[in-house]
């Protein structure tokens, strides 16, 4: 009884403080400065192949989320942190296509963590997503850990981006290749940084990332062979001591066992496509969607009541239009929810796949990952026994 | 709870042997155990157990209150009230009556009156069914018509809510599931939930009241009913929206 009293004092205070006073808006409280937009941007893409030494491995990592404190309060709140999950897993899907598209790299592939064979990782977190604004933190570091990023992106979603085709139905089936990710300005402008820092860079220095991946790489598989080859000074940067020699049989063996493990995860890569051309429609369906609740929220706080006009009638007819548009606004609300579900509905078994495709072993994606990795070193070991 | 205990309480009687059995087993074979662990559903003991509110509704017409029959009853008691007063009578410090029924329903500033009050309660409560999901995470009352209300099984109070047309709060009071909203100019209803024991007849308190004035309230009973069970497994889709299979005898 205490309990609901406090509520009631609660909301009796916000009534007469709030709504019950005059139906203004809240004050917010004082944000931070949004994060400005990237703006429209033109993808840098290189007109020829590039030089070898240009070609650098990018790996993509799943990104990770942040979840606010304000969202983590919110009744509902495990529907839209689910469909942050799997943003996770498809964002940074849409940077690996960007940079491929871009012609300015080599491999670009989505991994499920940290791969010491990469020349160049990217970690994302994603701050805030919504159909109208996506926001997130990049981060690019080499394999000899110089760091070529690390900038908040920012873009915002005109309702241009979701073409009447964006609600489709049966009849018209959702078309990928007609469909431009409304975010794809942050994608460009990423690659196009990456580029910037990699044109201030030498030839030298580029051939020398190249180098460390492959002996960290080695180092990776059996730390007693090749950590020698390495220094790693106070601030994280790997520079080479030695080089093994080119015919070092031990080498050798590295680059096989890295051939194998990059047909791993090209394959890996390719059950990230799966999903993102699993969960591309309904994603799409449900941003549009999520457009559409900001912009009525939006619209909503525009033409909020202004008491000191509208009439202050307490008449029946008052009492229940005011009862209504409270009533409609949550229907639509609570309609928004249940679509959430839905998408949450319709991408589990994608979710699921993803999981389960990698035969023979178990766990999750990460999980898999992680002992796949584990079995190439048992089997390098297991070679290096082996007298040639 | 551990596994062992679950067991003692799936079979009080006569499977203590088995609990014996299955004890062993999970100190000799852990990795057997483990297995026989992960079958098991795993109770969340930290979300309170709740009144069984679940099931399809109907309104019992003669255990709930007429509006109109409400109202008249409010009324006469104001007209007493005003009678007493009018005798000398001391009513505390309640609102001042004048005499001979003049102003008697004249609500204070910006107060909505108890006639306008009593139609909005029953204007709220028009529909004769509901439908209540729960589990044990979540209650769901679904009213033709209506936003549903949807509350946590934690006690609250959570903001469920919230928007420029109103915001809304529920919480649990001991047995009884309390639903607050707050609308603009200070209208304010509360929807008070409670069930028998039984779990076959529901009650539902509807209060109303407007900028602080004695709230209007409408006492609605229900009784369970059997609907005719769903032929349909419905799952709520983004593109294909609901998508539904014919249920089987199995499912």
């Amino acid at each position: 009884m205490a309990l609901i009293n406090i509520f009631r004092y609660g909301i009796l205070i916000a009534s007469a403080i709030g709504l019950a006073a005059c139906a203004q808006t809240p004050q917010p409280e004082p944000a931070p400065p949004p994060i400005p937009t990237v703006g429209e941007v033109d993808l840098d893409t290189a007109e020829s192949d590039p030089q070898d030494y240009l070609l650098l491995d990018i790996g993509v990592e799943v990104f990770e989320i942040e979840i606010s404190e304000q969202e983590a309060l919110e009744f509902g709140e495990w529907i839209f942190t689910e469909i942050r999950e799997s943003e996770a897993h498809y964002l940074p899907y849409i940077l690996r296509n960007t940079l491929l598209a871009s012609n300015q790299w080599g491999a670009a592939r989505v991994l499920p963590t940290h791969d010491p064979s990469m020349d160049l990782t990217i970690q994302g977190t994603v701050l805030s997503s919504d159909g109208q604004r996506l926001t997130m933190w990049v981060e690019a570091l080499d394999s000899t850990g110089r760091v070529w990023l690390q900038k908040d992106y920012s873009d915002e979603s005109l309702t241009d981006d979701y073409p009447v085709s964006t609600r489709y139905t049966p009849g018209s089936p959702f078309d990928a290749s007609k469909f431009t990710e409304p975010f794809q300005d942050i994608y460009d402008q990423i690659n196009n940084d990456l580029v910037q820092v990699r044109q201030t860079l030498s030839i030298e220095d580029l051939i020398d990332i190249k180098r460390v991946s492959q002996l960290v790489y080695a180092s990776d598989l059996s730390p007693e062979s090749f950590a020698h080859n390495l220094d790693k000074d106070e601030n994280g940067r790997m520079s080479i001591l030695t080089l093994p020699a080119e015919d070092d049989p031990q080498m050798r063996r590295v680059e096989e066992m890295r051939l194998r493990h990059h047909l791993f995860i090209d394959t890996v890569d390719q059950y990230y496509e799966s999903l993102y051309e699993e969960m591309q429609a309904p994603y799409v369906v449900w941003r549009k969607y999520s457009y559409d609740q900001i912009e009525e929220e939006t619209n909503s706080a525009d033409n909020a009541y202004d008491f000191s006009n509208y009439g202050r009638s307490r008449g029946f007819l008052t009492l229940t239009q005011r009862y209504d548009r409270y009533r409609w606004s949550k229907i639509f609300e609570m309609e928004y929810r249940d679509l959430s579900v839905g998408f949450n509905n319709e991408i589990a078994p994608a979710i699921l796949q993803l999981n389960e495709q990698v035969h023979g072993l178990s766990g999750t994606m990460e999980e898999q990952y992680i002992q796949w990795r584990r079995i190439l070193r048992q089997l390098f070991a297991l070679e290096a026994e082996i007298p040639n | 709870m551990t596994h062992i205990a679950r067991q003692k309480k799936l079979y009080p009687a006569g499977c203590r042997l088995l609990s014996f059995c299955a004890l062993s087993l999970a100190i000799n074979l852990p990795s057997i155990a483990q297995t026989t662990d992960d079958d098991l559903p795993v109770l969340d003991l930290d979300s309170p157990i709740r009144m069984n509110f679940s099931g399809n509704w109907e309104k019992d017409f003669a255990r709930s209150d007429n509006w109109e029959d409400e109202l008249t009853r409010r009324m006469q008691i104001r007209q007493e009230n005003a009678a007493l007063q009018a005798s000398g009578v001391g009513l505390g410090n309640g609102p001042s009556i004048s005499l001979g029924n003049i102003n008697l329903n004249r609500p204070r500033r910006r107060q909505a009156n108890l006639v306008n009050l009593a139609r909005l309660a029953e204007y709220i409560n028009r529909n004769s069914t509901m439908e209540i999901f729960q589990d044990r995470n979540e209650i769901r009352i679904e009213r033709r018509g209506e936003a549903p209300l949807v509350c946590g099984m934690e006690t609250g109070p959570n903001e469920t809510f919230s928007g420029q047309h109103g915001a809304e709060i529920c919480g649990w009071d001991r047995n009884q599931l309390v639903f607050e909203m707050a609308l603009p100019d200070g209208l304010y209803i509360i929807h008070r939930f409670s069930v028998t024991s039984d779990s076959q007849m529901l009650r539902m308190i509807t209060s109303i009241s407007s900028n602080g004035s004695v709230p209007f309230n409408l006492v609605q009973s229900y009784n369970k009913y059997q609907a005719p069970p769903d032929e349909y497994n419905c799952i709520q889709t983004i593109t294909r929206g609901r998508v539904c299979s014919q249920r089987t005898p199995l499912n």
